[in-house]
């Protein structure tokens, strides 16, 4: 970050101004992801009054069957496919919003993209319970165009969670590619062609390597959700919908094994953390 | 242009206008069924306004969404107000351990709100915070405030450290050079970092959900009880509502302040 | 190497016709100048040469071949870009073999024409050295290198050098010059810097409008401007009014100016003529004795501008004023406000019908 031309010096004069954001930051996120770590060891909670002690069963309860390790790996699959379908949808249309529209009907279809964001999510996915379910909106409008009878039911299986997390993802990846893309200057795309590049070479060779922070930075902040996602599976899944993410849902509002719960998210944290720091050094080495 | 070109491009078009379509196929839906007659969503659809008079007379979900918006209003001044505070910081002053505090503003965003919403519920619940509307407001803030940060940041990478000099040189203090030559300039990044904070909290379901308890939620806690519970219609009713008014509050925004148009 | 003919060449946008039945050769290992102001069709030319975009109707025949309808990377082109268009995510090694990498040559036998390219444009040892880490002269001689080492047929130029300073600019012509000469390569140059125009190009073309409004050598060009367009675009030149009388014009105060031309404009209608400033001779009025005589004027130094080897005179002189460029040679200087005669030779004035 670019400094006002100020040389080293303390923290003093900058600490009025950082302090409320970091003291906030401190009380809600970082404090409580401590505790969080400090009770993931405890057999109980200090504050329900019950005897408690320190211990790695909550741990060893996630290796002690296949239960956990398989709804782990069901959810960053989940995660995997959702970004892989993400980012195959968002980014040719990125590449034609920043590449081929101009002027106002490049700047009404972004702002069309992004618009869904500032919708309620949870609404979304809802609606698309009445689109894909039996006797939905997609089953009846087909078997009124089509001439034979089709059953259209996804409702409460594995592809209406992906269907309904792609639609709520694919925007991010078109917001990153977007804006690297639209860095990306003109005249380098006809260097590469004038130098007898055809367009998938100079797609594979000069546009995809520019475009990997942007394709990066997408596939992070859709995996990353994603794996920890489990209101999308609960009300698109159902029974199939169990993952990783409604599980650690039901220590906390269901089965009330906070201890567990807790242990549960720290090894989902740990995972993402070991994944971002595997993203990291690309993303940086691709700026 | 070559021919080849021009089609590739036409083709181009027509798949930006299909991804548009699946984009808004679940929210015209939802826009429609609010209008149809059936609670179970069953065509043929037929007029009514039912639900929206249904609406009107549901105490617990009107209660819901004005908390929603309540709590969105003031953890968007907060974490705005905060945030722009520690940007400016972090842009003006150099010290020691400083790319450590801008290190910390990823795990908020980079950590999956469940495991966030989750730490929130056992720590509250610890140190007697406990649940509630306050604590939702207190989670909110802070996962708006890094957007913020971010936000106001890449706006301040856009002004010239030269400017403050130059209005220093000219007599004004800190304060005046503050107010008057480096807030109006990062004024459309502060907007900006506003609206996040706006979509972040207003949108944002999972911590509040861990954080809530009976009669003190936000709206989508409700809709997701609801939706549990098998739905009520009414939910299409001010889902359509706030959809409208949410995305007519952007697109004044937007004509004000060029998003991601021509540099 | 190869020749480029361009005929008949149209391309319109929208209602704008950008080019209009253009037809130029350019003569095989020659360095062809396009000079023209911003909208005047020669980088719409260029783009077409290069295969960016289609003429509406023409035919554009590299070496025999017709290519109009040939995308850009069938061409077998080189080209160098204004913002010389280095990929950022590749080495200075990597942008130079890029050209040859897509087309599958072996390792080698890129590794070793790399090296050739990068030595011919003095930049052996920076190869593993990423663009943002050159200055804009070194990147200038990085896309030279990588528009020719795949040895196209013809090397297109777009404003190449108008990124760099003063100083650099004047070297980067002469090295320019130097390696196109080496290699041979036909050779295709959009400006609208006229001096750079003369400078580097055997051949130089001069567009308006999308239509080729004149064309030859630097000098035919220069000492025989077919227009006044062409006279005040290629150079300075003073434009003198008149009504078109025996082998010249007379002026509006009754000067009679001769002009050394072969096509006479119609008696009495309206002509001008261009005098280059420097072919004219200032003399103070004292000295010389305004006579009556042809390609003469009496007039006053309103300007004088002292540039070291040379000054300036704006001198006003029957109703206009006229522009004189003197060599500072020791000869007494004229301060304004001197009475002056102005004159010149018939040789050096070019007559216009208007």
């Amino acid at each position: 970050m670019a400094t006002g031309g100020a040389s080293r010096r303390g923290i003093g004069p900058a600490l009025p101004l950082l302090a409320p954001a970091y003291l906030w930051l401190t009380v809600a996120i970082f404090l409580p992801l401590s505790a969080m770590a400090f009770f993931s060891f405890m057999t109980e909670l200090p504050m329900s009054g019950k005897d408690w002690s320190f211990t790695l069963e909550n741990y060893a309860a996630f290796f002690s069957g296949a239960l956990y390790p398989t709804l782990l790996w069901a959810s960053l699959r989940l995660g995997l496919e959702v970004t892989f379908w993400c980012l195959l949808i968002g980014f040719p249309a990125a590449y034609v919003l920043a590449k081929v529209l101009k002027g106002r009907v490049r700047e009404a279809i972004f702002l069309l993209v992004i618009l869904p964001f500032w919708s309620n999510g949870l609404v979304r996915i809802f609606s698309w319970a009445m689109v894909l379910r039996e006797g939905g909106i997609l089953d009846t409008a087909l078997n009124a165009v089509l001439p034979f009878k089709v059953n259209i039911d996804l409702m409460y299986s594995y592809p209406a969670v992906i269907i309904g997390l792609v639609h709520s993802y694919v925007p991010y990846v078109v917001l990153t590619c977007y804006l690297t893309l639209q860095a990306i200057d003109d005249s380098l795309i006809e260097a590469a062609r004038s130098l007898g590049a055809s367009r998938l070479q100079t797609l594979r060779r000069l546009i995809l390597p520019l475009a990997m922070p942007g394709l990066i930075a997408g596939g992070v902040l859709i995996f990353v959700p994603v794996v920890g996602s489990f209101m999308e599976p609960r009300i698109l899944g159902g029974r199939t919908g169990t993952f990783y993410g409604t599980v650690i849902e039901d220590q906390f509002v269901a089965v009330f094994n906070w201890p567990l719960g807790a242990a549960l998210s720290f090894i989902l944290l740990a995972v993402v953390l070991v994944i971002l720091a595997v993203a990291a050094p690309v993303l940086r080495r691709a700026q | 242009m070559t021919s080849t070109t021009r089609l590739l491009e036409g083709l181009g078009r027509i798949y930006v206008g299909l991804l548009l379509a699946f984009l808004y196929l679940p929210i015209v839906i939802m826009a429609l069924m609010s209008f149809n007659a059936s609670p179970f969503y069953q065509l043929p659809f037929e007029w009514t306004t039912k639900w929206y008079s249904d609406l009107a007379s549901n105490a617990q979900l009107l209660a819901a969404t004005w908390n929603s918006i309540e709590i969105a209003i003031i953890a968007t001044v907060l974490s705005t107000l905060l945030g722009t505070a520690a940007s400016i910081a972090l842009f003006r002053y150099d010290f020691r351990g400083k790319r450590f505090l801008q290190a910390l503003l990823l795990p908020p965003i980079a950590i999956p709100w469940l495991i966030t919403g989750t730490a929130m519920l056992i720590f509250f619940f610890g140190v007697g915070i406990g649940r509630g509307l306050h604590a939702i407001l207190l989670g909110h803030v802070a996962l708006a405030l890094p957007y913020v940060i971010v936000v106001v940041s890449a706006r301040l990478q856009t002004f010239a450290p030269e400017l403050e000099e130059a209005a220093r040189s000219l007599g004004a203090s800190q304060w005046q050079v503050t107010m008057r030559i480096t807030l109006p300039w990062i004024m459309p990044g502060v907007i900006a970092g506003a609206l996040f904070a706006f979509a972040v909290s207003f949108d944002q379901f999972v911590v509040s959900y861990f954080l809530s308890t009976p009669g003190q939620a936000t709206l989508p806690v409700e809709i997701y009880a609801a939706i549990r519970k098998g739905f009520m219609p009414e939910i299409n009713a001010v889902s359509t509502i706030i959809i409208v008014v949410s995305m007519g509050l952007m697109l004044v925004t937007a004509r004000f302040f060029k998003f991601g148009g021509e540099k | 190497m190869a020749d480029v003919r361009v005929e008949k060449v149209t391309r319109s946008f929208g209602a704008h016709k950008a080019l209009d039945e253009v037809s130029i050769v350019f003569p095989d290992g020659g360095f062809y100048a396009l000079l023209g102001p911003s909208g005047s069709g020669k980088t719409t030319l260029l783009r077409m040469i290069a295969g960016f975009d289609y003429p509406d109707s023409g035919s554009i025949v590299i070496d025999g071949d017709s290519v109009e309808r040939v995308p850009v990377d069938k061409r077998r082109i080189g080209m160098v870009f204004q913002n010389y268009a280095l990929f950022p995510n590749m080495s200075v090694a990597d942008n130079v073999a890029f050209g040859l990498s897509v087309r599958g040559e072996a390792k080698a036998t890129i590794a070793v024409e790399v090296q050739r390219a990068l030595d011919l444009v003095q930049l052996g040892k920076l190869g593993e050295r990423r663009p943002h880490q050159l200055s804009g002269g070194q990147r200038q001689r990085v896309a030279l290198a990588r528009a020719i080492v795949t040895r196209p047929r013809v090397l297109l130029l777009d404003e190449p050098l108008s990124a760099l300073d003063k100083a650099l600019r004047v070297d980067m012509q002469v090295e320019l010059k130097r390696i196109q000469r080496e290699i041979g390569i036909t050779t295709i140059f959009v400006t609208h810097d006229q001096e750079e125009a003369l400078t580097m190009s055997d051949r130089i073309g001069i567009l308006r409008d999308g239509r080729l409004v004149q064309e030859g050598s630097p000098e035919e060009i220069y000492d025989s401007p077919a227009s006044e367009f062409a006279a005040t675009f290629l150079g300075d030149a003073n434009i003198l009014p008149g009504t078109a009388e025996g082998n010249g014009l007379r002026l509006a105060d009754g000067t009679l100016v001769a002009a050394r031309s072969t096509v006479l404009p119609a008696q009495g209608r309206a002509a001008s003529c261009a005098v280059r400033p420097e072919r004219i001779a200032i003399l103070p009025a004292a000295v010389a004795m305004l006579d009556g005589k042809e390609n003469s004027l009496a007039g006053c130094v309103a300007k004088r501008i002292f540039a070291g080897s040379v000054s300036t005179y704006f001198v006003d002189c029957a109703g206009q004023t006229v522009k004189v460029l003197v060599q500072n040679a020791g000869q007494p200087r004229l301060g304004e406000g001197d009475d002056v005669v102005l004159r010149w030779s018939p040789e050096s004035t070019v007559l216009f019908a208007s």
